[in-house]
C-alpha cells in the first residue's frame, strides 16, 4: 500500500496540473471539487486514517494541509487570470464608437441681445436694483413732458418718435425706457432701486440704428444719492460687464432729465485706445448715458428735491451686444436667421 | 458743427494744440468728435501756372496743359473748362494722396500722358461742393505748397452741441466755453463803424408789434453799397464751413452767424415799401414765397418780418424773395434781432422748414449781443467794400441788459455731487464763466447769469457748472447707502421670462427677436386666417416702412416669417421661440399689450442623428413643449380642450390651453394656406403663451405628504373605443375614480383596419396606489370593475381580451 502521504502529494500534482488546465470558470470549480473539496480525493483519504497512529495523523495531515494551500492558491490565481481573460474578451465584444454624436434634442441658442440684456440686469440685480417694467405704447406724458421735455422742446429733435393713431389719444411707441422712471416714483417712495429693461422704438434704421431696439434704464433714488455714488455704481458695472482692467471716463453731456448729466465713454475694446473706426479714431466708446435726476422731473411726481437725490442711467442693449460680439450691423438681430443666431 | 482752429484762435488764445482743445472741450461736455488736419493729403499739392492749354487730339472733353511748379514742367490731362493759359491752379503731382483717398501716378489717358492732376476744392476737401478746379489769385507765388499758400496749416474741429447749448453754436461761443474751461479770456473784435449816411430815422423805421416774440431788434442800415465778391479768406472759411459764398452782403451775414451765433438778414432796403419794418404775428393764414423759391403756408399765429404793405421774411426762419439782396441792390438793412425761441420753434416745426437761422434761434440767441453783431457787420464789410453806413442805429428793445440772478448754494453742489466744493472753487467758476456773484447771506450766494447762457435759470443749473468745469475726474466714486430695496412684482415676472428662456434653449429652440410692428397689408390679406378685424389695428402715424405700419396683434407672423426665411436659407429643422409684446384694443384701457411667449417648430423632431429617427415634428411635440414650459413656470393645473376657433391653426390639429376658466395659450398645426402664402413646405406648429395671465395665480409652495408604504398595484386595460372619443377626457375620469388610483396613463394608441372604421383601440395603465393598508383582492376587483364600467358605459369602449 502506497504512503497515504505519497498520495496526497500525487494528488495535489495532479491538481495543480488540472486547475492549469482549466479554461472556463466551471472547469475550474469542477476541478476544485474534484480534488480538494469538501468531498475531494483528498478528503477522501484523510476519512481513511482515523485509525492510524497520532504521529502518522499528523504526518499525513500536513502533507494534506500543504497540498491543500497550494491548490486553494493556485485556484485563486487561475480564477483571476480566468476572469480578466472574459473581461477582456467581453470588452473587446462590446466595445462602441463613443466618438459617435451624442443622441437627443441639440441644445438651442438665446439671441445675443436678450442674453446681453439678461447679463446688464442681473449685475444691477446683484447691486440691489429690482427690476421693473412699462408699456411699449406710452402715454406722451410719461415718455416726454413729465421727463422735462415740453412739446416743441429742441430735445425732442433727439428722438425720432413713432406716434400712434389714436383719437385724442396723444399716445407713442416709448422712445427711451425713461417713462419707467415716472411710473414707479408715482408708484412708490424713495428709497428707490430699479432696473427697467425693453423695447423702445424710434423712427431710424441705418446700419447702427434700428427701428425697435431695446435699452436698459436704471435709477435710484434716497436721501443722499450722489454723482460720486453714480460714478462708483457704473465704473463697478462697466468692469464686470466689460473686463476689471478696461479704463472709463466720466464726460459731461446733456439729457432733459437729468443735471448734471455725464457720458460714460470706456476705452476702445477694439483699438484698446489706438484709434480705430468703431470709436471714430477717438479711444473711447460712448456706453452710457446718466445723470442726477432734474429737480423738475422730481416736481411731476411729487417728490421734494430737497429732501431726496436721485441718479439715473440708459444704456442701448443691442451698442453693447454689438461691441461684446463684433457685429457690424445692427440689422443682422432681426433678421433670426438661424446661422446667425446659432453662433451665440 | 465746424469750427475752424485759427478762427477759435482769434477768440481766444490759450496755446492749446488743437488735438489739446479738442481734449477739453470734449471733456467739459461740448464733445469735439473729429480734429482734422486741413493740409492733409496736400504734401505733394502745389501752387503751379498753366503755361498752355490745348484740346486733347483724341477726347473732346478734355485738354492737356503745359504747366510749371517754377521748377519743372509737367503735362496734364484736365477735364475741367474753368481755366486758360496763365492761370494759377493747384497741382497734385505723382506721388501725392489727396484727401479724398486718390492716388496721383503717372498715366496715359486717352493716348495722352498727364503728370498729376489740377485740383478742385471738392478734391481736396476744402468745400462742400466745386464746379471746376481752383483758379487761385494771379499773385499766388508758384511752387509754394498749396497749404502754405492758402493758409491751410489749420484744423476743422467738428463739435457736437447738445440742444440746452445753443450759446455754443458759433465761434465766439466755443471760444468762450473754452474760455471758461482754460480760464483764459475772450477777446472780441473791436468795431469801428464811420458813420457817413444821412440820419438811420430818414432812411428806414423800425416797429416791434409783438415785443413778446421779439424782445429785441436792432439793425444798421447801408444807405450805399457795391455788391461783389468777397475776399478769398472770407469765402475759404464760408466754403469750409459748408457754406456757399455768394456775394459781400449775405456773406458778411454768414461769416456773423458762424462766428458770433447771430442769425442777420439783409434787407434791400429800396424793395421794402416806405422803409419799413413791422414785426408782427401774419394774423391771417396766407401764402408766402421764401428765398429758396418755395411757396409757404403760413398760419395766423407765425410771427413774420412786415414792410409797409407787405410780409418780407418769416421771422427767425427765412427770408422773403421780394426782398432779398441782388446784384442790382444800392442800400440794404441788416436786421440782427432776438426772436422767442418757443415761437421761431414752433413756426419751423410747422413748415418743416429748417434754417442755419431757426435752428439757432430755438436754441437761443444772445439778445445782449445785436446790436455788436450789427455793428461788427457794417465794420467787418468797411474793410473790404466801400459802403456808406447811416449814421445812428436802430435798437428797439435795447437798453436792458437781459441779466438774471440765480440762488446758489455751495452747500448743495456738494450734497448733489458728493464732494465737497469749497466756496473759493465756486467763485473761481463763476468768474471764469463771468458771472459775478453776491454772497446774501452764509452759504448763499445770488450769481448773475449772462444773457447767452439761456439753459441757467436754477440751482441746478449752477451745480452742474461747477461740476463740469472742476471736472468730472475730480469727483470720487462711493457706493450707494443700502436703503430699503424696493421689490417690485416685475421682479417676479423678469425672472419667469428668463427661466422660460433657458428652458426653451435647453429644448433646442433658439430665441428670436422679430419687430413688434407688423404689416398691415399683409395682416389683412389674410385677415380671416389671422382672425384679424382691421377695427382693432393700432397703427402707427408715421410708420418707417410699408412692412411696419401697425402693433402685432400676435406672435404667430413674424415666427412664420423666420421660418420661411431660414427654409429658404437651407437651414433644414427650425425651433424658434420668441418673448414679446401682442398689442390691441379693449374695452377697458382703449389699447392693451400683454407679454406672449411664442414658439415655432418645423421639420425633423430631433436633429439629423445616425441612429435613426427622421420623423417630423407633430402636434404632440408642440404641446409637450406648452406642457413642459407651464409645469416648469409652477402654472399647473391646466388643461388642453380642442379648438376650432382659432384660423391660423388647423382646426382638427388645435388646443387651447385652459387655466381657471381662463384661455391662457392655444398650440397647434399652423393653417396650411398660411404656410402656402409663405412658401413653407410642409406643417408648421405654432404655440402661444399668455404668459403673464398663465402664470397670475403664482406658484404656491407644494406641500409634502410622505412616500406610500404599501406596494402599489398596476392594472392594464385594452379597450377599443370609438375614435372619437376624447382620451384625455377618459384619462381624467378614470382618475377620478377612486381616491386610490393614483395615475393614470395611456401606453398604445391604435387605429386601423384589424379594429375596424370609426374606432382606435386605447392601452391604459392604472397605478392604484393605497395610503394606509396593503389592498386585498377585493378591493383592486372592484376598483378594476369600476374602471371596465365605466371605458363601456360612459365612453362606449369594449374592453379587448387577448
Amino acid at each position: 500500500m502506497t504512503d497515504a502521504a505519497d498520495r496526497v502529494r500525487e494528488l495535489s500534482e495532479a491538481g495543480l496540473r488540472a486547475l492549469s488546465a482549466a479554461r472556463t470558470e466551471s472547469d475550474l470549480l469542477e476541478v476544485k471539487g474534484r480534488y480538494f473539496g469538501k468531498k475531494g480525493e483528498i478528503s477522501e483519504i484523510l476519512k481513511t486514517i482515523a485509525s492510524l497512529a497520532v504521529e502518522e495523523k499528523k504526518r499525513i495531515g500536513a502533507a494534506a494541509n500543504e497540498a491543500r494551500g497550494a491548490l486553494e492558491s493556485a485556484f485563486d490565481a487561475r480564477l483571476a487570470e480566468i476572469r480578466e481573460k472574459e473581461r477582456q474578451a467581453r470588452e473587446g465584444r462590446e466595445r462602441i464608437d463613443v466618438t459617435l454624436p451624442g443622441r437627443g434634442q441639440a441644445i438651442g441658442h438665446r439671441h445675443p441681445v436678450s442674453q446681453t440684456m439678461a447679463d446688464i440686469v442681473s449685475i444691477f440685480q446683484r447691486l440691489g436694483f429690482s427690476v421693473r417694467g412699462g408699456p411699449e405704447i406710452e402715454k406722451d406724458y410719461y415718455n416726454f413732458e413729465a421727463l422735462n421735455i415740453p412739446k416743441d422742446h429742441p430735445a425732442r429733435d433727439m428722438q425720432d418718435t413713432f406716434y400712434v393713431g389714436w383719437p385724442g389719444g396723444d399716445l407713442v411707441l416709448r422712445t427711451h425706457t425713461s417713462p419707467i422712471q415716472i411710473r414707479t416714483m408715482e408708484a412708490v417712495r424713495p428709497p428707490v432701486r430699479v432696473i427697467a429693461p425693453g423695447a423702445v422704438y424710434r423712427c431710424d434704421s441705418d446700419v447702427t440704428h434700428s427701428p425697435m431696439f431695446h435699452q436698459v434704464e436704471g435709477f435710484a433714488v434716497d436721501r443722499n444719492a450722489t454723482m460720486a455714488d453714480l460714478k462708483g455704481l457704473l465704473t463697478e458695472f462697466c468692469r464686470m460687464m466689460f473686463g476689471p482692467d478696461l479704463p472709463l471716463r466720466f464726460r459731461p453731456s446733456y439729457f432733459p432729465f437729468t443735471e448734471p448729466s455725464a457720458e460714460v465713454d470706456i476705452r476702445c475694446v477694439i483699438c484698446r485706445g489706438g484709434g480705430c473706426r468703431v470709436c471714430k479714431e477717438s479711444g473711447w466708446l460712448e456706453i452710457l448715458g446718466s445723470g442726477m435726476i432734474d429737480p423738475s422731473v422730481f416736481g411731476f411726481v411729487g417728490y421734494d428735491a430737497e429732501e431726496h437725490t436721485g441718479f439715473a442711467f440708459g444704456m442701448g442693449v443691442e451698442r453693447i451686444a454689438m461691441l461684446r460680439h463684433g457685429i457690424n450691423d445692427i440689422r443682422l438681430f432681426f433678421e433670426n436667421d438661424i446661422r446667425f443666431l446659432s453662433q451665440f | 458743427m465746424k469750427i475752424l482752429y485759427s478762427w477759435l484762435k482769434e477768440f481766444v488764445d490759450t496755446g492749446l494744440s488743437a488735438a489739446q482743445v479738442q481734449d477739453a472741450l470734449t471733456m467739459a461736455g461740448v464733445e469735439v468728435s473729429s480734429c482734422r488736419f486741413l493740409g492733409e493729403g496736400l504734401d505733394n499739392v502745389v501752387v503751379a501756372r498753366i503755361l498752355a492749354q490745348s484740346r486733347h487730339p483724341n477726347a473732346d472733353k478734355l485738354s492737356v496743359c503745359r504747366v510749371t511748379d517754377g521748377a519743372a514742367e509737367f503735362g496734364i490731362v484736365c477735364g475741367a473748362k474753368n481755366m486758360k493759359a496763365g492761370d494759377v491752379v493747384a497741382l497734385a503731382r505723382i506721388g501725392a494722396k489727396l484727401p479724398n483717398g486718390v492716388e496721383i501716378r503717372k498715366a496715359k489717358i486717352r493716348g495722352e500722358v498727364s503728370e498729376g492732376m489740377l485740383c478742385s476744392e471738392m478734391e481736396l476737401r476744402l468745400s462742400e461742393e466745386s464746379a471746376g478746379i481752383i483758379v487761385l489769385p494771379p499773385d499766388t507765388p508758384v511752387g509754394k505748397p498749396l497749404a502754405e499758400a492758402l493758409g491751410l496749416s489749420d484744423w476743422m474741429l467738428e463739435v457736437e452741441i447738445t440742444p440746452n447749448r445753443g450759446d455754443c453754436l458759433s465761434v465766439l461761443g466755443v471760444a468762450r466755453e473754452l474760455a471758461a474751461v482754460t480760464g483764459e479770456k475772450v477777446r472780441l473784435p473791436s468795431v469801428e463803424v464811420r458813420e457817413s449816411g444821412p440820419a438811420v430815422a430818414d432812411a428806414a423805421s423800425v416797429t416791434v408789434t409783438d415785443p413778446g416774440l421779439c424782445p429785441r431788434y436792432s439793425a444798421r442800415v447801408l444807405t450805399g453799397a457795391t455788391i461783389a465778391p468777397s475776399p478769398a479768406w472770407m469765402q475759404r472759411r464760408l466754403a469750409l464751413c459748408g457754406i456757399r459764398p455768394i456775394n459781400n452782403i449775405v456773406d458778411i451775414t454768414n461769416y456773423l452767424l458762424l462766428e458770433l451765433g447771430q442769425p442777420m438778414h439783409a434787407f434791400d432796403l429800396d424793395r421794402l415799401e416806405g422803409g419799413k419794418i413791422d414785426v408782427r404775428r401774419s394774423g391771417v393764414g396766407r401764402k408766402f414765397t421764401t428765398l429758396d423759391g418755395s411757396e409757404r403756408d403760413i398760419l395766423p399765429e407765425m410771427l413774420l418780418i412786415w414792410d409797409g404793405k407787405n410780409p418780407v421774411a418769416v421771422a427767425g426762419v427765412m427770408g422773403g424773395q421780394n426782398t432779398e439782396v441782388l446784384d442790382t441792390t444800392r442800400r440794404v438793412l441788416f436786421e440782427s434781432a432776438h426772436f422767442s425761441p418757443a415761437s421761431i420753434r414752433w413756426t419751423s416745426r410747422r413748415l418743416g422748414l429748417s434754417s442755419e437761422s431757426s435752428y439757432r434761434f430755438e436754441r437761443g440767441v444772445d439778445p445782449g449781443g445785436t446790436m455788436y453783431a450789427a455793428d461788427r457787420a457794417v465794420s467787418l464789410l468797411s474793410g473790404f467794400s466801400p459802403i456808406e453806413v447811416a449814421r445812428g442805429t436802430i435798437d428797439v428793445g435795447g437798453g436792458k441788459d437781459f441779466l438774471r440772478t440765480v440762488r446758489f448754494r455751495p452747500g448743495r453742489a456738494g450734497r448733489i455731487i458728493g464732494r465737497e466744493y469749497p466756496e473759493k472753487e465756486c467763485r473761481e467758476v463763476f468768474s471764469r464763466l463771468e458771472f459775478p456773484v453776491k454772497e446774501e447771506e452764509k452759504g448763499t450766494w445770488s450769481v448773475t447769469v449772462l444773457p447767452h447762457r439761456f439753459d441757467i435759470e436754477r440751482e441746478i443749473d449752477l451745480v452742474e457748472e461747477v461740476a463740469r468745469l472742476t471736472g468730472f475726474d475730480k469727483i470720487p466714486t462711493t457706493y450707494p447707502e443700502s436703503g430699503a430695496p424696493d421689490f417690485s412684482p416685475d421682479d417676479r415676472f423678469a425672472k419667469l421670462l428668463e427661466d422660460s428662456s433657458e428652458y426653451l434653449r435647453a429644448q433646442g429652440l433658439t430665441q428670436a427677436i422679430n419687430f413688434s410692428f407688423v404689416s398691415e397689408k399683409e395682416w389683412s390679406r389674410h385677415a380671416a386666417l389671422l382672425a384679424f378685424d382691421p377695427a382693432d389695428a393700432i397703427r402707427l402715424e408715421n410708420p418707417i416702412s410699408d412692412d411696419t405700419t401697425m402693433m402685432r396683434p400676435h406672435l404667430l407672423m413674424g415666427l412664420l416669417h423666420n421660418v420661411a426665411s431660414n427654409v429658404r436659407r437651407f437651414v433644414e429643422d427650425v425651433r424658434l421661440f420668441e418673448v414679446g409684446k401682442a398689442f390691441g384694443k379693449s374695452l377697458a384701457e382703449g389699447h392693451f399689450e400683454e407679454p406672449r411667449l411664442g414658439f415655432v417648430l418645423h421639420g425633423r423632431r430631433l436633429p439629423q442623428n445616425w441612429s435613426g429617427g427622421q420623423a417630423q415634428v407633430d402636434f404632440y411635440d408642440a404641446k409637450s413643449i406648452a406642457e413642459s414650459l407651464l409645469y416648469f413656470l409652477g402654472a399647473a393645473p391646466f388643461h388642453f380642450v380642442p379648438c376650432s376657433r382659432r384660423p391660423f391653426l388647423e382646426s382638427g390639429k388645435a388646443a387651447e390651453i385652459l387655466k381657471d376658466g381662463e384661455i391662457v395659450g392655444w398650440v397647434g398645426a399652423v393653417r396650411r394656406e398660411l404656410e402656402q402664402a409663405l412658401d413653407i413646405p410642409g406643417t408648421v406648429y405654432f404655440g402661444e403663451i399668455r404668459i403673464a395671465a398663465a402664470t397670475a395665480a403664482g406658484r404656491r409652495a407644494a406641500q409634502h405628504r410622505a412616500a406610500p408604504k404599501f406596494p402599489p398595484v398596476f392594472r392594464d386595460f385594452a379597450c377599443v373605443l370609438p375614435s372619437h372619443v376624447p382620451v384625455g377626457d377618459v384619462l381624467a375620469m378614470v382618475s377620478g375614480l377612486s381616491a386610490e388610483i393614483e395615475s393614470a396613463s395611456v401606453f398604445d394608441i391604435y387605429m386601423g383596419e384589424k379594429i375596424g372604421e370609426g374606432k382606435k383601440s386605447a392601452a391604459f395603465r392604472v397605478k392604484i396606489q393605497p395610503q394606509d393598508r396593503t389592498l386585498t383582492d377585493n378591493e383592486v376587483n372592484s376598483i378594476h370593475t369600476k374602471i371596465v364600467n365605466l371605458l363601456e358605459n360612459r365612453f362606449g369602449g369594449k374592453i379587448r381580451t387577448s
